[in-house]
């Protein structure tokens, strides 16, 4: 009966052994990116298979477009705040109304644009293969859904302001 | 010879039990014993089954090859759910980090995949 039992406990301490090192072993570069300082970063040059100079000057222009982002999303805020403020008392289209939207519009026009530039940047910076696949991936998931822009604005950014 | 000897020993067998008649009365409670033993008998069949467990760890574990099958089948389970698990959170973490990136160049957009 002893015999039987341990050998019984032995095959699930196999087996957890083996679960428990094949997953710490094979989640090894997970760990690694998640103590980078920025591991969204750390995640593009694992991805796009960046060198070490390439993801310095990505960082770089990564790092000098935030404050950029940062100022045109305040701005949206404002637009947005106040095109509310208009709409809570209209009944009828007014010129007030009409001058605020076409102002929204161009903002957001004026922030893709800028966005745009920077990924085509960013893209010129890596390997000519790696930076095709970039634009495709960002155009994909950027440009391809533009009618959900607003609705993720407030949800992406200002609510973690 | 033989035959006709023990034909006569049955017929004798025969006729003495019709004679037999028995005068010792019942033991007191004897009804509700036998249903007693009924009841006993047909709960058997559930501790056989822990004698069946009890047989298999004691008789047929220790056995080499079942014990090294044995041993051998979790090895390989625990190998190939590690590594499957390992590969599920490197995807889920791919996916956020993509996701996690995009959100931070464009204010737009909450939802992104990984390329």
């Amino acid at each position: 009966m002893k015999k039987g039992a341990l050998i019984l406990l032995l095959g699930v301490v196999v087996s957890t052994v083996a679960f428990s090192s094949f997953y710490y072993f094979g989640t090894v570069n997970c760990r690694e990116l998640m103590r980078q300082p920025q591991p969204e970063l750390a995640w593009l040059k694992k991805e796009f298979h960046l060198s070490d100079a390439e993801f310095t000057r990505i960082s770089e222009m990564h790092a000098a477009y935030l404050p950029q982002c940062q100022e045109r999303c305040l701005r949206i805020a404002e637009q947005d705040r106040q095109l509310e403020q208009l709409l809570a008392t209209a009944t009828t289209m007014t010129p007030d109304i009409q001058n605020a939207l076409a102002a929204r519009a161009r903002l957001r026009g004026e922030c893709e644009t800028e966005m745009m530039n920077h990924f085509l940047r960013v893209s010129q910076t890596m390997p000519a293969e790696q930076g095709r696949r970039y634009l495709e991936w960002v155009e994909q998931h950027i440009f391809s859904n533009g009618q959900d822009m607003e609705a993720h604005h407030h949800m992406a950014h200002h609510g973690e302001q | 010879m033989d035959l006709e000897h023990k034909h006569q020993d049955d017929t004798s067998l025969d006729r003495l039990l019709q004679e037999w008649v028995v005068s010792e009365p019942l033991p007191p409670r004897f009804d509700e014993q036998v249903w007693h033993r009924i009841r006993r008998a047909e709960t058997e069949p559930q501790a056989s089954i822990w004698a069946l467990m009890a047989r298999l760890i004691t008789v047929v574990v220790p056995r080499p090859k079942v014990a090294c099958s044995y041993i051998t089948v979790l090895l390989v389970v625990g190998v190939v759910t590690g590594a499957w698990e390992a590969q599920r959170q490197n995807n889920r973490l791919d996916s956020a980090l993509g996701s996690r990136y995009l959100q931070s160049v464009n204010p737009f957009q909450a939802a992104a995949q990984k390329p």
